[in-house]
């Protein structure tokens, strides 16, 4: 409960609470209640932190509480907790999803004018995920299925065929086809005589059939995820240029 | 002699004021061993009463720590004495005034009246002879028109009482 009244104007709300005489038992309930929330008590002012600021020695502590300290009234830059020596750049400030800004200057003395809190240090993001890697976890549900047998990925197939047929027109069932005979084992690539639509040629790689017919049925698997890939690039094209 | 000293004090800002009824809620919750807080209505002022650890030099005595607040509390150090009679010590003088850096120099506003209170009590306890600082009379004389311990240049010399 203390908290919650206190939170939103800190160091407004406190002068007047001093002279009510019913503080007293209020604190008592709401220190119990909210114990955990000393976790994130400034060190200083022992308040919920405003602008929050950490050091490399872990120690948490309002940012105006802390400059004041450094700036103002101490002797030597050192945390006030432990001693540790505090580099200005190597504090960290913590963002929270509350609000983003509070008035630093909310807690100043008049006349003392406290600079904004140190931004934090942000690595490089994360670089993108190369287009190969996308579909790593696709290939792996399917290589999965594959592996119980043909049944599910052929559904998949063909149900692919039809929406994409019945969606593209006539362009699209080609591929889809020669993904159809592509997938169930490799053998049936080499009895594949008649491949309708002449498509080994271009594909990639170019691989001509007896490759295929000598090949193991898991590597056979895998070139069935290649081709899901090509289909996928098609479709991705495909996708792309009606768009336009 | 010291009232004089506190009663021309700036009041305490919002922040102190603030902090300082945080100290006292965690006292009176959980209180350090051997003290005891005199409830005033003042929250400048507090008067503590301490009671010498049993197994030392101080057993079964009581001392009175009076503990006053600056108006920019925690920045500033609190001008903590002892009220006379104060303890027999080679770091206490006859006039109540404590020669212990974390009072002075070594304030830091992480620390609390709790912990200074325990600070003391360490330094009541370890202490192997009761006796005045060397300079007692000197250093008395010299305060008599009620200067504050916190404007004198102290000088830390001794770390093991």
């Amino acid at each position: 409960m203390y908290d919650l009244i206190y939170l939103p104007g800190m160091a407004s709300g406190f002068g007047e609470s001093t002279s009510r005489p019913s503080q007293g038992p209020s604190f008592s309930s709401s220190n119990n209640n909210n114990s955990d929330a000393g976790n994130f008590e400034c060190n200083i002012c022992f308040d919920l932190a405003q602008d929050p600021i950490v050091t490399l020695c872990g120690h948490l502590f309002c940012w105006p509480c802390l400059y004041k300290w450094l700036h103002i009234h101490s002797h030597s830059q050192e945390c006030p907790v432990c001693k540790a020596l505090i580099k200005e750049e190597n504090l960290v400030p913590l963002y929270g999803r509350g609000k983003t800004s509070t008035d630093p200057r909310s807690k100043a003395i008049p006349g003392i004018n406290i600079p904004n809190r140190p931004a934090g240090q942000r690595p490089e993001t994360a670089p993108p995920p190369e287009p190969n890697h996308f579909p790593p976890r696709g290939f792996g549900f399917m290589g999965g299925l594959g592996g119980l047998g043909g049944f599910a990925p052929i559904a998949t197939t063909r149900f692919g065929n039809f929406t994409f047929s019945a969606a593209f027109g006539g362009l699209i069932p080609s591929l889809l086809n020669f993904q159809l005979h592509g997938f169930p084992d490799a053998a049936m690539y080499g009895a594949t005589a008649g491949f309708p639509h002449g498509f080994s040629n271009s594909f990639p790689g170019g691989h001509p059939h007896r490759y295929h017919l000598h090949r193991a049925t898991g590597q056979g698997q895998q070139d069935y995820f290649l081709k899901m890939l090509f289909l996928f690039v098609v479709v991705c094209v495909l996708v792309a240029l009606m768009w336009q | 002699m010291t009232s004089s000293s506190a009663s021309g004090r700036k009041t305490l800002s919002k922040i102190a004021c603030n902090r300082l009824q945080k100290e006292l809620l965690e006292w009176q919750v959980n209180p350090p061993a051997g003290f005891k807080h005199k409830v005033t209505d003042n929250l400048q002022r507090w008067v503590i009463e301490v009671n010498g650890a049993p197994g030392t030099l101080y057993s079964n005595e009581t001392y009175q720590l009076q503990v006053d607040f600056p108006e920019h509390y925690p920045m500033e150090a609190p001008q903590v004495i002892f009220i006379p009679p104060a303890p027999l010590h080679p770091h206490i003088y006859s006039n109540g005034h404590i020669c212990l850096d974390i009072l002075y120099d070594s304030w830091s506003p992480a620390m609390t009246v709790s912990s200074i209170c325990i600070s003391i009590l360490s330094m009541l306890s370890s202490s192997t002879m009761k006796q005045r600082p060397e300079d007692n009379d000197r250093y008395v004389k010299n305060c008599r028109n009620g200067r504050s311990p916190k404007e004198t240049r102290w000088w830390f010399h001794d770390d093991k009482v």
